[in-house]
């Protein structure tokens, strides 16, 4: 098994030889496919790989009401400071979710966000969550982000560190407000599930 | 001895059913332990395969987030099936993510790589069974689920399947062996009976008895029916037999009678002829003989011409009566049977003979130690008369050949005295054993005719035959023969 396992790894090494237009790719699928595990053998992702993988993975475990016509994309947007830089683009690059091509927008200010269908709010927005809030629920986006408590202060998806490892809050009547379905799969493996809206609650 | 091929017979036939039930069972047995074996091996991988799918799809998420603790707990529900003693989830670079140990921590072993084109794959150990399936969501590989599950319920199963069967197959065969054996005996017994039966008929010749028919119609009852006619058929003709027999035997017996007294008298007649003929002879004799030498100067010569011819004729007869007191003595003397040599008897004969005419060229043959079971004092008659006839009749040539042997002809010794002298005419060979018969003039040969009757005579008191072939002047041969024991009738 050991053999086995050695081949795989040469194997991975190989190809990571092969050209550097695999390399983000490929880095974009181990982190995908779970390779995050502590294991010695793959390569230590960094935190906001890590961000990146999920945020791509959140899409495929929720269910839009809004109706996006056939060919068009599915935009990952980016609002205020960026933290993934070119780590994001090259996650989702090639990447569909039904069907739909993923694109990667980034955002000046919220209103240019209603064709937004995943929503990252940079901490930098901290200040200017309620007004955002309210504006992806009408638009029925999910939101995501790594400032502190954000599940809790009327976000959807909120990262948290718990034990150096990167988890997930969810705040399931924020998703009921902006009409999304998430999977009882996604709820499974979040680090915490809120259900009381407080929306504004919370500045 | 007679019982055992009774008990052979059932024996072989119990044997024969016990046999065929044993090894039909068996070989039941074997393919149905071999389906059951082929089906538990399907069903558990099928089992296997279902809780594979459903850890697969229950963990895609775990994966996919990173939470192992997620995947873990999906995992834990493998503790309802307690032959999984090791299960896991690996990511999509083999790496265990997850782990479900039932007896303490282990690590996965014999993990085997899967083709692109396959998505499940089961191999079977000695103890173990490891099935790994991969977790596809959306088209893309997320994982591995690994389970491995012991294999102790195939031989709990095996042994529990050879426990029944070995009952089953004691309790089928105790019943084979009891149906057999009844039904063997109702097959054996009829015809234990049959064979018993035919024994004893064929041992005491006793066919009045009966086999007791089986009632049942098969072929056996036919056989026993069969059986039984062909014993009552043979009883009648055995019983049609023993009375012609007996019929026979006493026509026999009254013939004997007849002859036996018919014969006496005929022999106390010739006896008492022969006896008061010699007494007028012997006067004629005597009173000749007196006139011969008291009156011999008285008498011319034609008178003493005439009375030598009567004394001659006188002589003649009384030898005459001498051989028929002997013929008919030989009809009532005792007979003593026992081993003597031929061969020696004829040379003696032979010298006497040459005693009495030492001129005569007589070349005689007999090779040695020829035997016959008979009686010496007439046979010693017989040899004398057969070869006395070969030396007489073969008296007119200068020299002469008789020859005395054996050879064995169809079985039975057949002994011959063979001369080259005037022989006869086969045509008349029947005359030549009557008494008084001659085929040839006394002024040729002497002789009365009594000879060859005597030799006839002697023959069938040894219940044997005698015959002649003869050419004429080329020779006779006399054949003669004795039945070779005493006891024989």
């Amino acid at each position: 098994m050991d053999a086995l396992a050695h081949r795989e790894i040469n194997c991975s090494g190989l190809r990571r030889l092969i050209g550097a237009a695999f390399v983000a790719r490929l880095v974009g699928v181990s982190l995908l496919l779970g390779a995050l595990s502590a294991s010695a053998q793959a390569v230590h992702p960094t935190e906001s790989q890590v961000k990146a993988a999920y945020l791509y993975n959140f899409g495929k475990f929720v269910t839009w009401q809004m109706d996006r016509g056939a060919g068009s994309t599915l935009d990952i947007c980016v609002l205020g400071k960026d933290p993934f830089g070119p780590v994001l683009d090259s996650t989702v690059s090639g990447e569909s979710i039904d069907g739909h091509p993923i694109a990667v927008k980034r955002l000046v200010a919220i209103q240019d966000g209603s064709h937004c269908s995943i929503l990252f709010i940079g901490s930098s927005e901290e200040g200017r969550l309620t007004s955002i809030l309210p504006f992806t629920q009408s638009y029925g986006i999910l939101t995501v982000s790594d400032m502190p408590h954000f599940a809790e202060r009327g976000g959807v998806i909120g990262f948290v560190s718990i034990e150096d490892k990167i988890r997930f809050e969810v705040n399931r009547s924020a998703a009921e407000q902006s009409h999304l379905t998430l999977s009882s799969e996604l709820l499974k493996v979040a680090s915490s599930v809120i259900e009381q809206s407080s929306n504004g609650r919370r500045p | 001895m007679i019982k055992s091929p009774a008990r052979s017979l059932s024996t072989k036939l119990t044997l024969m059913s016990v046999l065929v039930s044993g090894v039909a069972l068996l070989l039941a047995c074997t393919g149905f332990f071999i389906y059951d074996q082929v089906t538990f091996r399907q069903s558990l991988v099928h089992t296997l395969s279902a809780q594979a799918q459903i850890i697969g799809s229950n963990s895609v998420s775990a994966v996919l987030f990173n939470d192992a603790q997620s995947a873990t707990n999906t995992l834990a529900a493998l503790k309802n099936s307690p032959n999984i003693d090791l299960a896991g989830i690996l990511t999509a670079d083999r790496v265990p993510f997850a782990k479900y140990s039932r007896d303490g921590e282990q690590a996965f072993v014999n993990l085997r790589t899967l083709s692109d084109t396959q998505i499940e794959g089961y191999w079977f150990g000695r103890i173990h069974v490891i099935l790994l399936r991969k977790i596809i969501w959306q088209g893309k590989l997320v994982g591995y689920v690994y389970i491995r599950a012991d294999l102790i319920e195939i031989d709990q199963r095996l042994r529990r399947y050879g426990l029944i069967s070995l009952a089953v197959l004691l309790v089928s065969l105790t019943f084979a062996l009891l149906f057999s054996s009844a039904f063997s005996r109702t097959i054996a017994r009829p015809i234990v009976g049959l064979a018993q039966t035919a024994r004893r008929v064929t041992l005491n010749r006793d066919y009045s008895v009966t086999v007791a028919p089986t009632r049942q119609g098969d072929e056996l009852d036919g056989l026993i029916d069969s059986f039984n006619e062909m014993l009552k058929e043979i009883q009648l003709r055995e019983n049609e037999l023993q009375k012609a027999h007996r019929e026979l035997e006493q026509r026999v017996a009254e013939r004997t009678r007849d002859l036996v007294a018919a014969n006496r008298e005929l022999e106390a007649f010739s006896y008492s002829v022969s006896h008061d003929l010699r007494g007028p002879l012997d006067v004629v004799n005597g009173f000749t003989y007196m006139l011969l030498k008291n009156y011999a100067g008285q008498l011319d010569a034609n008178a003493k011409e005439s009375l030598q011819s009567i004394r001659a004729a006188a002589k003649r007869m009384s030898e005459l009566i001498d051989d028929l007191l002997n013929l008919s003595r030989l009809s009532t003397s005792t007979m003593h049977r026992e081993e003597i040599d031929l061969s020696a008897m004829a040379q003696a004969i032979m010298e006497e003979l040459r005693r009495d005419a030492p001129g005569r060229q007589v070349e005689f043959v007999a090779p040695p130690n020829i035997q016959a079971n008979a009686d010496t004092r007439l046979m010693r008659i017989l040899m004398d008369n057969l070869l006395r006839n070969a030396w007489k009749y073969t008296s007119h040539h200068d020299h002469a050949r008789i020859e005395f042997g054996s050879e064995v002809k169809n079985g039975r010794t057949v002994y011959f005295v063979k001369d080259d002298g005037s022989g006869f005419d086969q045509r008349a060979a029947d005359r030549l054993f009557q008494p008084f018969q001659r085929l040839h003039s006394a002024a040729e040969f002497s002789g009365n005719g009594i000879g060859l009757a005597t030799v006839r005579r002697i023959i069938q008191r040894h219940g044997g035959e005698v015959w002649a072939e003869g050419v004429v002047e080329q020779g006779a041969t006399f054949y003669f023969t004795v039945t070779p024991l005493p006891s024989t009738r």
